[in-house]
């Protein structure tokens, strides 16, 4: 059996034992958090246009995190947790209104990076294959010119491998609207990669 | 009122499919469509091959080894 430690030590000297135990959890949550700094990173780095940004969010958010640890649930996802803070500090720096550029007509739909790439190629048309005329470049451009409230979704769910509940939470969105801006801006995603990989081979 | 289309239901599937978010009877019904149509087969192939493709374009870049740094000095000192 477990006994219990003797009450009349925790009566005499609560303030030291509570701050110590305090201090274990900060150090913990402290530990913890910088555990996923690289992968908080991932995806602070394509929400926001440079490399500078995302290094003054990730500031920023850590700063934040560290002082407000306390309002952090332990054993829930510290990973989202982490990342509302990063999305809602990103939204307040005042982020630039972009405007959504407009999608492909709905006849050529979500093959027209398909058809374009089948297009500019040298006859090979094997989906594996026509894929790989993409360059790394080429989708790090595209996705920095996917607008805002497209692309928090698309990078919250395709970099950072979130579920829809998860981005829906960080955002404080429905799942419904998740679902949607995740189709529009993984669209506008193709289109822009189109766009570049058409426009890097004419060049 | 427009007649049921098996392709465009297929495309209306493909994002649940892939994000794994659909029920077992859907999933059933679209692999059932696609085993049959090589044009929906030839787009899922395509669109899965593209998310990797993004996925792995976009991990490619480490995060600064001095961002690490200035991060674990935002820590609250030891008493």
């Amino acid at each position: 059996m477990v006994g219990w430690p003797e009450m009349s030590e925790t009566t005499r000297e609560p303030d030291a034992r509570q701050l110590a135990t305090e201090a274990r959890d900060r150090v913990r949550f402290e530990e913890d958090a910088l555990a996923l700094s690289d992968q908080v990173y991932r995806v602070a780095r394509h929400l926001v246009g440079s490399r500078e940004e995302a290094e003054d969010l990730m500031q920023e958010t850590y700063a934040r995190a560290f002082r407000s640890w306390r309002s952090f649930t332990p054993g829930t996802n510290l990973r989202a947790w982490l990342l509302r803070i990063l999305t809602n500090l990103n939204i307040d720096r005042g982020r630039k209104q972009q405007r959504t550029p407009d999608t492909q007509p709905l006849e050529e739909g979500d093959y027209f990076l398909y058809n374009k790439l089948e297009a500019s190629g040298d006859g090979v048309s094997d989906e594996e294959r026509v894929v790989e005329r993409l360059s790394q470049n080429d989708v790090v451009a595209a996705l920095s010119e996917v607008p805002h409230d497209f692309r928090d979704v698309v990078v919250l769910v395709d970099v950072g491998d979130f579920t829809y509940a998860d981005a829906a939470q960080i955002l404080d969105i429905p799942i419904g609207t998740v679902m949607s801006r995740l189709h529009r801006g993984r669209r506008i995603l193709k289109q822009a990669m189109a766009e570049s990989a058409v426009g890097s081979e004419e060049s | 009122m427009t007649a049921y289309d098996p392709c465009t239901h297929c495309e209306e599937m493909m994002q649940p499919y892939m994000d794994r978010v659909i029920t077992d009877l859907e999933r059933a019904e679209a692999e059932a469509h696609l085993d049959e149509c090589t044009y929906c087969r030839k787009r899922y192939k395509f669109e899965e091959k593209l998310r990797q493709f993004v996925r792995q374009a976009v991990q490619h870049e480490p995060m600064p080894v001095e961002l690490k740094t200035k991060l674990a000095s935002l820590r609250t000192p030891l008493q």
